[in-house]
């Protein structure tokens, strides 16, 4: 095995629930609304499904090859020849993500707060600060997410009260007014594109210590993070109302809601202190299932020489693939949503059947030859 | 094949370390032995070599290095009785015997010899006898035990340890009147045969730590060891780290805290810092006093501690940033106040605060060396550069001294020297973070620090222990300082296999209360 460290189920959840929160936080509330209006507080519910099946899809998965991750146990499944192949476009699936990441966090910052720093220094400096952590392996991953989201959760906690007095309820109303079908269309973005992220689990499950609990940790981090995006949902939608839809970042104007004691405000950059600790996270947890599954996948003893080079590739990818801001959001809100359900759904259902399968073949043989 | 290197090397340290005189007996005749010594002594003009007969039959030799020889019994305990009786039937025995001195000991080898002379044991050499008699009458000067000046405490036993590693160990063995608390000693270092003592808790400290422990300190093999410095550098986890990984302290109470909750201490003969492993960060922000004041004191104290970690490492950076990049969040009349301030300062926030920074760390560095007498002198000049000149010039605004004066006061609250130091360097690097790229810069910069102490250890103890990983039970004394009668438990990363402290139910009850007010 490369990886030799061990994290606990608890540290696999908070991994798991910063990657997903950590973008959702920013730019989920925009597209729910933009499909399901008033109703949007329901779509990550609906969504929060899909979060629930990967999790066992994977852990099924990850139960019949229990030492392996999802790299390493694809060929076994379906062939060589066609489980490397297999392989390579997951690794191009994340490297792509990877790229989409970076580049997001770069346009937001570059937007909201360093309007005159290059875009390679934002960028740059944040992935070497990942790579460090990535270097550190599984193990520090998981401690930095244990030392940060403890940190994290509270500020936003006391971030959404401070806004308590601004909520207007009847934001809300009319609620159902086209039945369902609004919030459920408005479930498909979050469920492939945030939801769907939670299949980077397979790349964990392994390296969890506890081996009873890591289903069960899994379906927690699912849960908090539904518990969060129905929280940064409410709170667009109480305060901004319909205009929401148009705001690319409504987390941040929200933010910019908070005043106390006319002494507390401009709270943004408190925000994006904490978005950026999340990004961190995320951005790491990528990287490192990329670096780490690159080496599987190559057959390599250590994954550490790959850190740099895919860093670097990473970076200049998040410059090619979208020119700016929109043809991005563009991507995810049409292509993107296909390719994201593909590899993240499909492909791992696929995957579990024929696993499922295969096993049940192999029982027979084992008892025909017994 | 690594056995069998170390075997030889081990083979070839033993040769090296006798270079002198190897694995030798004595011989039978004492002309012999005393012209062999001689020669080994040559030129060492403090060993004395005085002859004498015992008896008046058997010519005899009394060898030692004047002044780490108490003469006086020297002379009225072994010479008197030596040279006043006559006539006895002579043997190794009677001499022994005759001889009003408790700690006595019979030498074969001339290596043995040579470290009891060196360690201040008069040897008596006899003729026509293969053995040495040492005398345990050393008397070395030392200084008289006082209270460390860098940990002083207010309310607390005001002994600290000395530079005698023997007078370090009563200390210890006062206080732990348990025969459990062993001690192993170890000589290391070719030219100045330091001695080093290994002291634990049988029972509560882990054989795997102490095994560990062992073995790092017999790896050491070097001319000298000068201080327990060079131990914890040649020993600790991640050398190129700035953080201590080791704890040092000159306190016998803290260590024999430390020892009954499973940790392993290292003293140096010559050298009054103890080294306690393993260790965590938090170590580092207690001190004995949070145990000497009730529990809620002893909790807020930590908790302002924790804020003054962050002061001392973010405070000038948030500053810089705020006032570079962010003006928006600083209110509007505090931001006049400061631009007003800033009107005539030429330099942009970033310089301003790295000249007072430097400046104050080099003043404070001054204080340090500077006898008592003229530190009074450093900070006058120091109130008077950072304060007053510097902003009557124009070159600081005030604003930035009082940055620069918190960010002081808030690294003396650290208890201990080593961390201090650590994080007074680290806010240098978050500074220029700071002024390239504002609180972004600042959180890159925390994140990456966080990532460093994840991935430190201390002797197999993760460095953020009981935070990340995360241990419920020893959070209490992480988090806050628990009343004394709730720690039932040992810490558990260093006493998994003996984790009972006391015996629960150990909260005060007024139980009697009717009794006391019955009259």
């Amino acid at each position: 095995m490369i990886e030799r460290g061990k994290i606990s189920a608890l540290q696999m959840a908070m991994i798991l629930h910063s990657t997903i929160a950590a973008t959702a936080l920013l730019a989920m509330p925009s597209v729910t609304m933009k499909y399901a209006h008033q109703d949007m507080w329901l779509s990550p519910i609906w969504a929060s499904l899909g979060g629930f099946l990967i999790v066992w899809i994977t852990f099924q998965l990850h139960k019949f090859y229990p030492k392996e991750s999802f790299i390493e146990y694809v060929p076994r499944i379906i062939g060589r020849f066609l489980g490397s192949i297999f392989a390579f476009l997951y690794l191009f699936f994340y490297w792509i993500i990877l790229g989409d990441i970076v580049r997001e966090y770069g346009e937001f910052l570059i937007t909201n707060f360093l309007a005159h720093t290059p875009y390679s220094v934002i960028s740059g400096s944040m992935l070497l600060v990942c790579a460090y952590a990535v270097r550190g392996g599984v193990e520090v991953i998981g401690r930095s997410a244990q030392f940060f989201v403890p940190i994290v959760m509270p500020l936003f906690l006391i971030v959404l009260l401070l806004l308590i007095p601004d909520l207007k309820p009847q934001n809300m109303l009319p609620m159902f007014e086209h039945g369902l079908k609004p919030s459920l269309i408005g479930a498909i973005p979050p469920l492939s594109a945030f939801y769907g992220e939670f299949f980077l689990i397979s790349f964990l499950y392994p390296y969890v210590s506890d081996k009873q609990n890591k289903l069960r940790w899994g379906i927690y981090s699912v849960l908090s993070v539904v518990w969060t995006m129905l929280l940064v949902s409410f709170s667009t939608l109480l305060i901004f109302g319909k205009v929401g839809a148009h705001l690319t970042y409504p987390l941040i104007g929200v933010a910019r809601y908070i005043s106390l004691a006319d002494f507390l405000e401009h709270l943004e950059s408190i925000v994006a202190a904490i978005w950026v600790l999340s990004m961190f996270i995320k951005m790491t947890m990528i990287y490192y299932a990329l670096s780490l599954g690159t080496a599987q996948w190559l057959k390599l003893t250590d994954y550490r020489p790959l850190i740099f080079p895919i860093g670097i590739l990473s970076l200049v990818l998040s410059i090619w693939t979208v020119p700016n801001l929109q043809v991005l959001s563009q991507f995810i809100n049409s292509t993107g949503t296909i390719y994201f359900l593909l590899m993240q759904y499909l492909i791992p259902l696929l995957l579990l059947i024929v696993a499922y399968f295969r096993r049940k073949q192999n029982q027979k043989k084992v008892a025909e030859q017994a | 094949m690594g056995f069998l290197k170390n075997w030889l090397s081990s083979k070839k340290r033993t040769k090296q370390l006798n270079e002198i005189a190897a694995q030798q007996n004595l011989t039978a005749t004492l002309e012999e032995n005393r012209s062999f010594l001689a020669t080994i002594f040559k030129g060492c003009s403090d060993v004395v070599f005085h002859d004498f007969t015992i008896f008046g039959q058997i010519s005899a030799v009394l060898i030692y290095i004047e002044g780490l020889v108490d003469k006086e019994k020297l002379d009225q305990n072994v010479l008197t009785p030596l040279l006043n009786k006559t006539g006895e039937p002579f043997s190794i025995n009677t001499v022994s015997g005759v001889i009003p001195v408790s700690n006595i000991k019979e030498l074969n080898y001339i290596e043995e010899i040579i470290d009891e002379i060196s360690n201040g044991h008069p040897i008596l050499l006899l003729d026509h006898q293969k053995k040495g008699i040492s005398l345990g009458l050393t008397q070395l000067e030392h200084r008289a035990i006082e209270e460390p000046p860098a940990e002083s405490v207010i309310r607390g036993p005001r002994e600290g340890f000395t530079e005698l590693l023997t007078i370090n160990t009563s200390l210890l063995r006062r206080r732990i009147k348990s025969p459990q608390l062993k001690v192993k000693n170890i000589v290391v270092g070719r030219y100045t045969r330091t001695k080093i003592g290994v002291y634990y808790i049988e029972g509560i400290a882990e054989k795997s730590l102490i095994k560990e422990v062992m073995r790092r300190l017999d790896k050491i093999y070097m001319d000298g060891i000068l201080g327990s410095g060079y131990i914890e550098e040649l020993i600790e986890d991640q050398s190129n780290s700035l953080f201590p990984q080791i704890l040092s302290t000159e306190r016998p109470d803290v260590v024999v805290s430390y020892l009954l909750e499973g940790h392993v201490t290292i003293l140096c003969d010559g050298n009054p810092v103890a080294l306690v492993v393993p260790i965590t960060l938090f170590s580092f922000l207690q001190s004995s006093e949070d145990y000497a004041q009730k529990f809620m004191i002893g909790s807020l104290i930590r908790w302002l501690r924790y804020i003054s970690v962050a002061i001392v490492l973010l405070l000038p950076s948030t500053y810089v940033a705020l006032l570079t990049y962010h003006q928006e969040m600083i209110p509007t009349s505090l931001l006049l106040t400061i631009a007003k301030s800033r009107e005539q300062i030429p330099f942009p926030a970033l310089f301003e605060a790295l000249l007072m920074e430097i400046t104050f760390e080099a003043l404070r560095e001054a204080g340090v060396r500077l006898p008592q007498q003229l530190g009074t002198a450093i900070s006058i000049v120091g109130a008077l550069v950072i304060g007053q000149a510097a902003t009557a010039a124009g070159l600081v605004s005030s604003p930035m001294v009082m940055v620069v004066a918190i960010t002081g006061v808030a690294s003396f609250l650290l208890p201990h020297y080593p961390i201090g130091i650590t994080l007074r360097i680290l806010r240098f690097p978050i500074m220029f973070l700071a002024g390239m790229l504002g609180l972004l810069g600042i959180i890159l910069g925390i994140i990456a620090i966080v990532i460093h102490l994840c991935s430190l250890r201390s002797f197999g103890v993760p460095y953020l222990t009981p935070i990340v990983p995360m241990v419920k039970q020893d959070l209490k004394d992480v988090l806050y300082r628990s009343p004394i009668w709730a720690r039932n438990k040992r810490p558990h990363s260093t006493s998994k296999q003996n984790p009972i402290r006391q015996s629960p139910g150990q909260k005060p009850e007024a139980e009697n209360e009717e009794e006391l007010h019955s009259d």
